[in-house]
């Protein structure tokens, strides 16, 4: 479920942006970061720890569009892929010196131990992220289907120029979704931030991760992004609990080449001329 | 009567169609995304220089755009085509939605459909209801009979015949002079980026220069 934040995340920034934001595996590394240093300095429970650190990477996402979208936004896509992995070498190299390179576990959301239901025993953090991601899932989806931001915020990705033209202020939700954008890669950080650590590095196989998935899912697609992701989550732990976590990856690997060669369109199709 | 609109040599007043006359290449949609903001140059709409606006707040002020094309948002429903292009509260824009689709019933018989499942009338009615929302004083259209069937270009000059009668001031860019000029009271010729003639429709229809002058001869 934490993966299928991190793609949601990447997927809104990539449909406000017109291009890929490179600094988005970042973002969800600066998440896990920012639950272990705000943590362990207000030493507030995780609850309330939850939507400081959501806050906090949601303005990094408002930085990123101020300083590496929006002032690119009439230069090819390429300007953009630069600027934000840039952007993302700064963020890796700021958490390398931040962190003396050493890996630090995030709070637990919901504290260790287990419990059992019908005979099935379920660990609480694992369900703390189910339940959080479900929750932001359903709460992005409502604003995205149901309210006129998130109308706005579809038209924006659908044809910017065009939404201009009938007057929607572009930049302005270009900023909201990548303030979004953030703030869901900043909780996804957090979750997974306790069960695998926070390492600086981690961003490059995060955003391997989100990019899979909305190339599995549908370039552009938010469903497809969501689906794409649960599908990546299961294939790992079902191949890892069978084979070892190695194996898992390889396996991921070999089964994403396969699905894009008998369907590169994705599963659920894409807007024409937006890969990047 | 005191022009919605100037730029360079054209104008349009209140209750008036003007043709914009040329061929591909003459310069229609550039002028037309000039009086919108997205290229510089001076305009003036309803009495007042605009040049230092944006697109948004020449929007804001009453201009209404219908594109070459169409380009409605196409994984929008026909609803959210038209509730998103609406700066109103929320329940002004509902009723105007409303009034909408009860203006353009094929709109109205698929409110829940996406923009991309449309026919190309349907996509054409969509993007003027779309362009309508905010009741615009002054409306552009690019081409906007393009690769339509011949009932559904009939049923559009109609509409755009009685919004001129309601006040609407309208500047029509066309290829298909005449029926453009059908429907205008005045037309403007442009060729590679200026005005080569102007006239009442009348005259210009009349005028057997018209197919050189729009061909850039």
């Amino acid at each position: 479920m934490a993966y299928a934040l991190v793609a949601l995340g990447f997927v809104l920034a990539l449909n406000a942006a017109g291009a890929v934001n490179f600094a988005h595996g970042d973002l969800v590394v600066l998440g896990g970061a920012a639950a272990v240093f705000i943590g362990a300095w207000l030493g507030l429970p995780s609850i309330l720890l939850l939507p400081i650190v959501a806050l906090a990477i949601g303005i990094v996402g408002i930085v990123a569009a101020r300083v590496a979208i929006l002032p690119l936004a009439n230069r090819p896509p390429e300007a953009t892929f630069v600027a934000t992995i840039a952007l993302a070498a700064i963020i890796e190299q700021s958490l390398t010196i931040a962190m003396a390179g050493a890996p630090r576990t995030a709070p637990s959301l919901a504290g260790s131990g287990s419990f059992e239901i019908a005979g099935l025993v379920v660990g609480r953090q694992p369900l703390a992220i189910v339940v959080v991601g479900a929750l932001l899932v359903a709460a992005v989806w409502f604003l995205l289907e149901h309210t006129q931001i998130g109308r706005r915020m579809r038209a924006v990705a659908a044809d910017r120029h065009m939404a201009r033209a009938v007057g929607i202020p572009v930049a302005r939700y270009v900023v909201l979704s990548l303030a979004l954008s953030g703030a869901l890669a900043g909780i996804a950080g957090f979750l997974l931030g306790h069960q695998f650590l926070v390492a600086p590095t981690q961003g490059a196989g995060h955003m391997l991760k989100a990019y899979i998935a909305v190339a599995l899912g549908g370039w552009g697609s938010v469903p497809g992004a969501l689906l794409g992701a649960l599908g990546i989550g299961i294939f790992e732990t079902f191949v890892s609990a069978g084979f070892g976590d190695a194996w898992a990856s390889a396996a991921l690997y070999i089964a994403v080449l396969a699905v894009l060669a008998l369907r590169p369109q994705g599963l659920f199709g894409e807007p024409v001329g937006r890969r990047a | 009567m005191s022009a919605v609109l100037e730029i360079g040599d054209v104008s349009v007043e209140a209750g008036e169609i003007v043709a914009l006359l040329g061929g591909n290449g003459a310069g229609k949609t550039t002028l037309l995304e000039t009086v919108l903001g997205f290229h510089p140059g001076r305009v003036a709409l309803f009495g007042r220089d605009v040049s230092g606006l944006t697109v948004e707040q020449r929007v804001q002020a009453g201009v209404g755009y219908v594109p070459e094309g169409r380009r409605v948002f196409a994984g929008l429903t026909v609803q959210e085509n038209l509730e998103a292009a609406s700066s109103l509260p929320a329940r002004q824009r509902r009723e105007r939605v409303a009034e909408m689709l009860a203006l353009f019933p094929m709109l109205g018989e698929r409110p829940e459909a996406r923009a991309w499942l449309l026919s190309g009338g349907q996509q054409q009615m969509l993007a003027l209801a779309r362009a309508l929302m905010d009741r615009p004083r002054l409306l552009l259209l690019d081409e906007p009979t393009l690769g339509l069937a011949p009932v559904v270009v009939v049923d559009l000059l109609k509409r755009l015949t009685a919004m001129a009668t309601d006040g609407t001031a309208i500047l029509l860019a066309e290829q298909r002079a005449a029926l453009a000029l059908a429907v205008a009271g005045r037309g403007v010729v442009l060729s590679r980026g200026r005005v080569v003639r102007r006239g009442s429709a009348a005259e210009l229809a009349a005028d057997s220069a018209l197919a050189d002058l729009m061909a850039g001869a």
